[in-house]
This record gives structure tokens, C-alpha cells and sequence, in this order.
């Protein structure tokens, strides 16, 4: 953790679990999965998966359509709890402690795990308030602080220099790569723990998409990151470690350059060579 | 590419799935280029079609309300044009030589006219070309000669007096027989003596009768005169004899209590109960007569401003009011107006500024509350006292005009000139009664203690004063909708809000359709079932619902809290988000409950009912239709608009929104308050600008549940009438193209130009709050 992270306010409202842990060794588990099986009503979309994701690295999720890395992304900051008729049966632990246990405080938990989705979603308000919308969620109204962490956040989010003179206009008006680093910023401005990223930069074009990437790469220096990606190329420039699933169920796990080099099972070799997907 | 190339490589197969066999039998060349081609233009033949069939119907749609607009426009339009008046002949006064006219009078058809000459000869003449129809003498004795005249009333072709130089006097009336010899209308016009052809005696000495005035009643006459010295009050009271036709006349005289010096005029009412005389210094003294043997000498006072004369004075058709003209051609009405302690008094409600010199006639309209004056100037003006409004004004005769009368229907103008000559006069003043300050501003009418607005557009009697105040209506109008969105707004809203964002999927689907064909409800059950059931209900349970909206929120709070400490078993075996379902027994007890402590609450706060308490204590009248009942029934009928739209703009609030401040750590409800509603404001807006105009516009529910009580009063507990249930209940009884038809279509006009700025503007705000919150 660095200085600059510890001057801003969210430290105050941070978990104690954080500072515990502050000074962890490089691999460091952060989340650990463990016999996750998933259900939409009668269907099963995740099966028995185990996997461990290290701190402060970047973790990619890749997979055919419709192979549920998605789903095992929002299992993570429990998103799927919205979907209507679902089940989750196993284990999720972010820093030891089970999210799925019935004391845990889902948006407590959201706070610290935070989420960019595929199509950016900023809300139709000004940059300023979207920045500003985690901090206000928790009441913290001080002006001097909200200003602090805007600029904070739009600087980690690599946004800064584009909208500093505009942050007051409504945040629809920006194009699609500026919104989505919005979003990214929105969601580094509560300094979670977990960054999740949802294929953040399919609805990008190339430029954009390149600028959200180098953004993944700074921002490994504070967040353990899970990104889910289609694209395999972008699995290779950003992660770390890689995951590859197939209809529901975990099929490999290793480090990126491990995987894509060398992978152990044909199912994944037949991924990344191209035979479906 | 495959499947774009799939049917050219496969011509039969298109063919056989159009089904047309015989084409694909005639002519093998042109199939698959044809069959496309065919295929191409049918697809743009129905293009072409459904763009032309949206745009016809979306014009249609402005074609017809604009023509709604402009009809109503054209019907309203000639309230708003002057009047005109334009010559119709010139002629010599007819029968010159019988001697100076008195008065002029003409008839209800503007055919025949007639002048009553200082000799006692009346000629009727053609009022058009000035030919003489006939020339009668009324029966003035031997010896004796006219002194003094006046004309009783000059609607309904009315009596005149003559009074004589030996204290007799004799009344006659013109009359006008209608027959229709070969199909054409012929007036036949005659004198008749309504109290016998034999002069009556007024004066019993024989002294001269200098002022003379009557009244010609159909069972009373009271005669008023005037000698050197005295003032004479005669009444001649007809008794019908029981058992035969004849009929008795009894005589009351009595003389007044005031000197007779200097009386110019003397003026008695229609009902014969108040007299007025008028004296050359400007005084008016106000006699009550209803006793004709003790008239009571009421109010003595100065009508006009000092050093000025009074130049002219008359009823105004009616005769509640008087107006007098002075010698700086000012005209003032004066009207019987009963004070604090219900003294009536004269007061001045208002004055014209006619001209700079004197008034030397005025002359009513017998219809209206309209009046024609002539100044020393010979300028000839038209004013209409309610409106505050001048008509016309117009020099009829170069040489100064001698008398004037304006026609029954006050559509002709006949003039007679000192130079001796018959101006003959079309008259076009329709509509006078409106004007910008009749309809929206305070008026003072006759009889009423102050200016007010007051909408009562008809009555009985044909010279009332139409009250033509359209501010009372807007005002109930804006007032029922005030209250019925007091209701709607947070009901509809918060239903809207539960229905699209925390109820389960599952319970949706039942409950947004319910709501919704509450809808469908025609408005006049609720209209009925509001006056007549829940109207005497609220009035019979005031207190309770009072209650209600007390203790209803305080047991669901109650509810809430015991809900933590019951056993979790309950929530758990509750299928998923049916636990509000939960609160339906809740408000039903807690309902119940209110309407229970009701009674005893009642008698323990107030001693007795609550109305009493509020009239008594607090001065606030209840009236059975009030607010109230109008806001619960057309809040009633405006929920399903208002929750049906706002639940749709809710609703369709993009998920990733959603999702993506849940992701942020906020809870459902600050989602719901910082994103959800701040995105659907545009749709939530909407949806209550139209429950408003629905509410503005509603017209069965206020028609039956408002009382129609055209008063402006704030007060939950009084009545009102919209704009719309005035034109329902009294567009059937309006005479087509009268006034108040006209001002009827102006109501409309006025609603229809309300609820159309009121939906544009809405609409603009919608559109800028959509640009703004509208989601990617």
C-alpha cells in the first residue's frame, strides 16, 4: 500500500481487515473460491469451482460465451444475489472471511469490492457527482475531501487531464473510453480491495481499449484485479494469471505466460489456438 | 454471403414458396429476376404505404385539433368585436303640426314606432320610412290641459301618465296586435287605459300636477305627483271579487314628507316599494313606499359632485340601479346596496366618463344592463354598466338630437333632432356584457355589498344582471385538481416506486394491471358513488377519517417494528417479497380501529360532532360536496394514469444503472432515491402532468361530487365548480349564439388553451429533464 493511498480519506472508512493485511507478501491470496456451484432456478451455471486469485495481481477469466466466467465474476461482490430465482451453494472468501456467510453486510462488502461493467455506465449526473457518488452513499458530504478524491481518482484513472475543466458537466457528454475510465475512476474513489472488471473494454474501440489496459497495468500496483475478457490477446497483455473455464466448470488456472505458452489440458489448448470460441 | 446468394441459386424453391404455381410455369426466364423485382417493389410499395398512412394519421390528429381550436375560436370571436351602428333613414318627424314629442317609443319588431306629443296625441308611424299608420288623441277633459308627463317603464310597451293642469291625471298604453293576413306579418298598433278612459283625480283641490311618475303593476298601480305643494303618492290596488270577474279598485294616498321645491324627477320601482326623487341641486332622497299609506323617507343624499347638476336620470333595466347623468358628463350608477347591519342605502358602484359636457338624456336597454346617453354635444353613446364597457359612440344627427330611444331588443336607435327631422338607426351590440374585466376582475353587481366574482349566469326573471366571472371556475377548476393530486401524487407515486423497483417480478404481474384497470372505471360511477356514498359517509365520519390518516401510519410503524422481534420463521416461510402482502390485515385493523375510536374521540375533543366544533370554534363551514370527497374520488381516477406511466418510466430505468451504484456499495434505497429516480424524473414528471390536465379536464366525477358551487373559497370543507362541469350543466340550457353560449365556448376555449400550455410546457421540461437524465 502505498503513501499516496494512505493519505486520502478512505482510509478512515476502510476495513479493519485491510490494514491487517496491508503489508502482504507478493502472492498473498486475496480471494479464494471454494466449491462454488451456482444455479439459475433449475440450471446449473457454475460447477464446483476451486480457484485462488493472488493480491495485487491481475486474475483473467477466459472462456467461450456463455461459459460462466461472468457469473463466477459477480459471485465475487455478489452480484448475482439480484438475479431473480438463483441459488449459490460453497464458499467465496475475500481475505478469509466467507461473503456468502449470513452476518455479511452486502453492500459493505460491495464497497470494498468493486465493479466496471462491460457497456459503461455512468449515472446522468455531473463527473463530479459520479466520482463522488461512493463517498456520498456513505455520507461523507466535506467538500475539501470529495474534491481531493475526485482528482485522486481521475488521475489514477488516467482521466484527469481530459476532464479537469469540465467536471461539472454531465457525464453522458464524454465518449465511450472517457466513460468507461469514469467508471473505473467511480470505482477506485472508494478504494475497494478487488477491482472487478467485466469485459471492460468490449464495447471500446482499439485506442480506448489500449488506454484501459495500460490503466489495468498501473492499477495492479494497488488493486488485485479480476478481469473477465474475450478477447485472448488482451488476456496476455494484462493478466497475470489466467483462468480458462468451459460450460460452468474451472478447466485451468495458471500464470499467463504458463498458459498461453504451455497449457495443460486440450480443451484450453484448443481455446487459445482458436478451434472454438 | 451464403445466405444472400441462397435463393438465386435456388429460383424454383422461391417460387414454390410464394405459392404461385402458374407463374412458375408460364415464363422461365424472367422468374428469379421478376420474383425480385416483384418482391422489391411490393416491399417498398408497403413501405411507401406505412410512412404515408403514419404521416396522414399524425397530421390528422393536429388537423383536428386545431380545427377544434379554431371552432371554438369562432364562436367565442364575436364576444370580442365592438359594436357598430349604421343610419337606416332619414324623414320629417311625422305629423309635425300635433305638437312636440314627449317620448318616443318603437316595437319589439323595429316596424312601428310611436310619439307621444305635448297635445295628447299619440302617432304611430313606420319606423323606416316615417309614414303615419295611425293618430290617436288621448281624452283630455275640456278645460283642461298636460302638465306634466312620464312614462311608467318602457318594457313591455309600457304606460304613460299625463298629468293635467286640474290635478286629474290619465294613464294610457300602447299596444301592438301581431296577426299574419296572407302570411304576412302586419302589427296593428292601438291605445288602451289600463285604469279606465275617465281621467283619475289626484289632486282633490285641482292645483296643476307639475312632476308626475307610475308604475303600472299587474294588480297595483302607484302614482306619484307632484303639486305647488305637495307630493302626492296614489295607490290604486286591484281586488278580483271571489266569485265573479269584476274586479274593485282600492285607493291609499298619502303625501310625502318633503318639501316639494325644486323635485325635477321622481322615480318609483318596478315592485313599487321604492321611490326616488330627484331635486335641481344634485340631492336624492330615497323613499321606502312598500307602506303605501306611510311612505318612509329612508336615506337623503348628494349624487353628484358640487357646483354640478343632475341632467338626466333613469332606471337601469331593472331598477335597481339609477343613472344619473350631471352637467360634466359624468354618468353614475347608483344601486340599492344593504349595509353592515342590512340597512339599505344608496352607494355608488361606478361612473362613466361619458363626455365633457353635459348629459342631457339617458335611455336603458330593456333587455340588459345597457344604456344609451346623448351629451349637450349631440354625440350618442352605447355603455354596458356590468362590463364597464363603451360601445358606441357616434354622432347620429348634425343638428343637436331632442329625444332618443333605443328599441325592446336594443338593435335599432330612433332619433329625433331639433332640426325636425327622424334618424332611423341599425344597432349591432350583441354582446356587450363581456369584457376583459366582467370575466376575470372584480365586479360590483347591483344589490351587492362589494365588488366580487361571482359566476351566475341565468335566472328567472328577464332584467337580472348576468354574473359572468369566469375567475371562479379557474379557481375551482385548479382547486379540484389541487386536492385530487394531494391525493394521487403520493399514493400513485410510492405505489409506482414499490410496483417497479422492490416488488418481486411475480407480484408485478398482478399488481400493475390491477391498478391499472382501475382505470377503466367510468368516471361517473365514481362520480355517483363519491355524492352519494362516500360524500354523506365522510360527513357522518369526519373524525374517523381524520383517525384514519392518523393512526394507519402509526400502526404500520408499529407493524414494522414488531416484524424485527417476530420469530424468523415467518419471513422465511413467506414466499420472496410477498411479506408486504403482510400489511393489507395491518390496514384493515388499524382502518377499522379509526372509524372505532372515532365516536368517543369525537365527543371527548369536541362535545358533539366535529363540523359543529369547526363552525363554532374555528368558523369553518362544512359543506356535504367539498374538497374532500372531489380529492379521494378524482385522486381516485387519477392514480392509475399517474402510476401507470410513472411505473413505466421507473421500471424501464436501465438496469446497468442500477447495478452499477449497487456495485458501488449503495443500498437499494439510496439507489433507488440518487439514480433510479433521478433517471426516470423525466417520465415521473410526465406522468403527473398528465394525471394534472386529466384532473384539469375531468368532468363527471366534480359534476356530481362538487355540490357546482361557483365560490371561491379555499377550504377543504367547500364545494366548487370547474370549468368543465359548468359547460356540462349548463351548455343544454343556453340559447345558441346567446352570451352566455358564447362565454360557455369561452370556458372551453379557456380549458382547452390551459391544459394545451399546460401539456407543452410540461412536454418542453420533460424533453430538457430527458436530454439531461436520459441514459446513454
Amino acid at each position: 500500500m502505498t503513501d499516496q493511498h494512505v493519505r486520502t480519506h478512505a482510509i478512515d472508512v476502510s476495513s479493519v481487515l485491510r490494514d491487517q493485511k496491508k503489508t502482504g507478501e507478493p502472492n498473498e491470496t486475496c480471494i479464494k473460491v471454494e466449491n462454488l456451484n451456482l444455479f439459475y432456478a433449475e440450471k446449473q451455471a457454475l460447477h464446483n469451482v476451486n480457484m485462488e486469485m493472488p493480491k495485487k495481481k491481475v486474475t483473467a477469466y477466459i472462456g467461450p460465451s456463455g461459459c460462466g466466467k461472468s457469473t463466477l465474476l459477480r459471485c465475487i461482490n455478489r452480484m448475482n444475489d439480484l438475479v431473480d430465482k438463483v441459488t449459490i451453494e460453497g464458499k467465496v472468501l475475500l481475505d478469509d472471511e466467507n461473503i456468502y456467510d449470513k452476518s455479511v453486510n452486502v453492500a459493505a462488502l460491495r464497497r470494498r469490492v468493486g465493479m466496471v461493467f462491460q457497456k459503461p455506465n455512468p449515472f446522468p449526473k455531473s463527473i463530479f457527482e459520479n466520482v463522488t457518488y461512493g463517498l456520498r452513499i456513505q455520507g461523507i458530504n466535506d467538500k475539501r475531501v470529495l474534491e481531493e478524491t475526485v482528482e485522486n481518482a481521475l488521475r489514477g484513472a488516467a482521466l484527469w487531464d481530459e476532464v479537469k475543466d469540465r467536471l461539472n458537466d454531465n457525464a453522458l457528454g464524454l465518449s465511450g473510453g472517457q466513460q468507461q475510465r469514469l467508471v473505473i475512476a467511480r470505482a477506485i474513489a472508494i478504494e475497494p480491495e478487488v477491482l472487478l472488471l467485466d469485459e471492460p473494454a468490449s464495447a471500446l474501440d482499439p485506442i480506448s481499449t489500449l488506454k484501459i489496459e495500460e490503466l489495468i497495468n498501473e492499477l495492479k500496483e494497488k488493486y488485485t484485479i479480476v478481469i473477465v475478457t474475450h478477447n485472448m490477446q488482451q488476456a496476455a497483455r494484462v493478466s497475470d494469471y489466467t483462468a480458462f473455464m468451459y460450460m460452468g466448470e474451472l478447466i485451468e488456472m495458471g500464470t499467463t505466460s504458463e498458459l498461453f505458452t504451455n497449457p495443460q489440458k486440450k480443451q484450453t489448448e484448443d481455446y487459445i489456438t482458436g478451434r472454438y470460441g | 454471403m451464403s445466405e444472400i446468394n441462397a435463393p438465386i441459386k435456388q429460383p424454383p424453391a422461391t417460387a414454390k414458396d410464394r405459392g404461385s404455381a402458374a407463374n412458375g410455369m408460364e415464363s422461365k426466364r424472367p422468374i428469379k429476376i421478376s420474383s425480385g423485382e416483384y418482391h422489391q417493389r411490393w416491399r417498398l410499395i408497403k413501405d411507401a404505404l406505412a410512412r404515408y398512412g403514419v404521416v396522414a394519421g399524425g397530421l390528422g390528429v393536429i388537423v383536428a385539433i386545431v380545427l377544434i381550436f379554431f371552432y371554438l375560436l369562432y364562436v367565442v370571436y364575436p364576444l370580442f368585436i365592438s359594436a357598430s351602428a349604421a343610419p337606416v333613414s332619414e324623414y320629417p318627424v311625422p305629423e309635425q303640426a300635433l305638437g312636440n314629442t314627449l317620448l318616443l317609443a318603437i316595437e319589439e319588431q323595429n316596424e312601428v314606432a310611436a310619439r307621444f306629443t305635448d297635445s295628447g296625441q299619440v302617432v304611430f308611424f313606420n319606423a323606416s320610412t316615417g309614414k303615419t299608420l295611425l293618430t290617436q288623441a288621448v281624452a283630455i277633459p275640456e278645460g283642461a290641459h298636460i302638465t306634466s308627463f312620464a312614462q311608467g317603464s318602457p318594457v313591455k310597451e309600457g304606460a304613460v301618465i299625463y298629468g293635467l293642469s286640474d290635478g286629474r291625471a290619465i294613464i294610457a298604453k300602447q299596444q301592438y296586435k301581431v296577426t299574419y293576413p296572407d302570411n304576412v306579418r302586419l302589427i296593428t298598433p292601438s291605445l288602451k287605459y289600463p285604469l279606465g278612459e275617465q281621467p283619475l283625480a289626484l289632486d282633490e283641490s285641482g292645483a296643476a300636477l307639475e312632476t308626475i311618475a307610475v308604475k303600472v303593476g299587474a294588480d297595483s298601480t302607484t302614482i306619484v305627483a307632484k303639486t305647488a305643494d305637495k307630493i302626492r303618492l296614489i295607490n290604486f290596488k286591484k281586488e278580483q271579487a271571489l266569485f265573479s270577474d269584476e274586479a274593485a279598485l282600492t285607493r291609499t294616498d298619502s303625501v310625502l314628507d318633503l318639501p316639494t321645491a325644486g323635485i325635477a324627477e321622481i322615480l318609483i320601482d318596478k315592485d313599487e316599494s321604492n321611490l326616488y326623487l330627484i331635486n335641481n341641486d344634485g340631492q336624492l332622497g330615497y323613499f321606502d313606499i312598500s307602506d303605501k299609506s306611510s311612505p318612509d323617507l329612508k336615506q337623503q343624499l348628494n349624487v353628484v359632485a358640487a357646483g354640478q347638476k343632475i341632467t338626466s336620470v333613469t332606471f337601469l333595466n331593472g331598477d335597481l340601479s339609477l343613472m344619473i347623468g350631471d352637467s360634466s358628463g359624468l354618468v353614475s350608477q347608483w344601486s340599492m346596496v344593504r349595509d353592515k347591519l342590512n340597512r339599505p342605502a344608496m352607494q355608488k358602484i361606478r361612473s362613466f366618463k361619458v363626455s365633457d359636457k353635459a348629459i342631457i338624456a339617458i335611455n336603458s336597454e330593456q333587455r340588459r344592463k345597457g344604456f344609451m346617453t346623448i351629451d349637450a354635444d349631440g354625440i350618442v353613446g352605447i355603455y354596458h354598466s356590468t362590463a364597464e364597457r363603451e360601445m358606441i359612440k357616434e354622432r347620429v344627427s348634425d343638428a343637436l338630437p331632442s329625444t332618443a330611444i333605443l328599441s325592446p331588443r336594443a338593435n335599432a336607435l330612433l332619433l329625433q333632432s331639433a332640426a325636425g327631422n327622424m334618424h332611423f338607426w341599425q344597432v349591432d351590440n350583441k354582446h356587450p356584457e363581456v369584457s376583459i374585466k366582467s370575466l376575470w376582475q372584480k365586479v360590483w353587481y347591483e344589490s351587492y355589498p362589494k365588488p366580487d366574482y361571482i359566476w351566475q349566469s341565468s335566472s328567472a326573471s328577464n332584467d337580472f344582471e348576468p354574473k359572468y366571472s369566469l375567475t371562479p371556475l379557474v379557481f375551482g377548476t385548479l382547486k379540484a385538481a389541487f386536492y385530487a393530486m394531494l391525493v394521487a401524487i403520493p399514493l400513485a407515486l410510492m405505489g409506482a416506486i414499490y410496483t417497479a423497483y422492490f416488488m418481486t417480478p411475480g407480484m408485478r404481474v398482478y399488481v400493475k394491471p390491477s391498478i391499472e384497470i382501475m382505470g377503466a372505471l367510468p368516471t361517473v360511477i365514481l362520480g355517483f358513488l363519491a355524492g352519494l356514498w362516500l360524500a354523506p359517509f365522510m360527513e357522518e365520519h369526519l373524525t374517523g377519517i381524520f383517525a384514519l390518516l392518523m393512526i394507519v401510519p402509526v400502526g404500520v410503524m408499529l407493524f414494522a417494528f414488531a416484524w424485527q422481534f417476530l420469530p424468523k420463521t415467518i419471513a422465511e416461510n413467506l414466499p420472496e417479497g410477498w411479506d408486504a402482502a403482510l400489511l393489507i390485515p395491518v390496514i384493515l385493523l388499524s382502518g377499522w380501529l379509526a372509524f372505532q375510536v372515532s365516536v368517543p374521540l369525537e365527543t371527548y375533543l369536541f362535545h358533539g360532532t366535529l363540523q359543529d366544533w369547526l363552525k363554532a370554534e374555528m368558523g369553518i363551514g362544512y359543506d356535504q360536496r367539498n374538497s374532500l370527497v372531489v380529492g379521494v374520488a378524482m385522486g381516485f381516477a387519477v392514480i392509475p394514469t399517474i402510476f401507470s406511466i410513472a411505473e413505466d418510466a421507473i421500471f424501464s430505468v436501465p438496469k446497468h444503472l442500477t447495478v452499477g451504484s449497487l456495485a458501488l456499495g449503495a443500498t437499494p434505497w439510496q439507489t433507488m432515491i440518487r439514480v433510479v429516480l433521478l433517471t426516470a424524473s423525466p417520465g415521473i414528471f410526465s406522468a403527473v402532468m398528465i394525471g394534472f390536465g386529466r384532473a384539469v379536464g375531468e368532468t363527471m366525477i366534480v359534476l356530481m361530487a362538487t355540490g357546482n358551487t361557483p365560490v371561491m373559497d379555499l377550504s377543504v370543507f367547500q364545494g366548487m365548480r370547474t370549468l368543465a362541469a359548468n359547460i356540462a350543466v349548463e351548455m343544454p340550457e343556453s340559447e345558441v349564439d346567446s352570451t352566455h353560449y358564447r362565454i360557455l365556448f369561452l370556458a372551453a376555449l379557456v380549458l382547452f388553451m390551459f391544459t394545451f400550455v399546460f401539456n407543452t410546457l410540461a412536454e418542453v421540461i420533460r424533453q430538457r429533464l430527458r436530454e439531461k437524465y436520459s441514459s446513454l
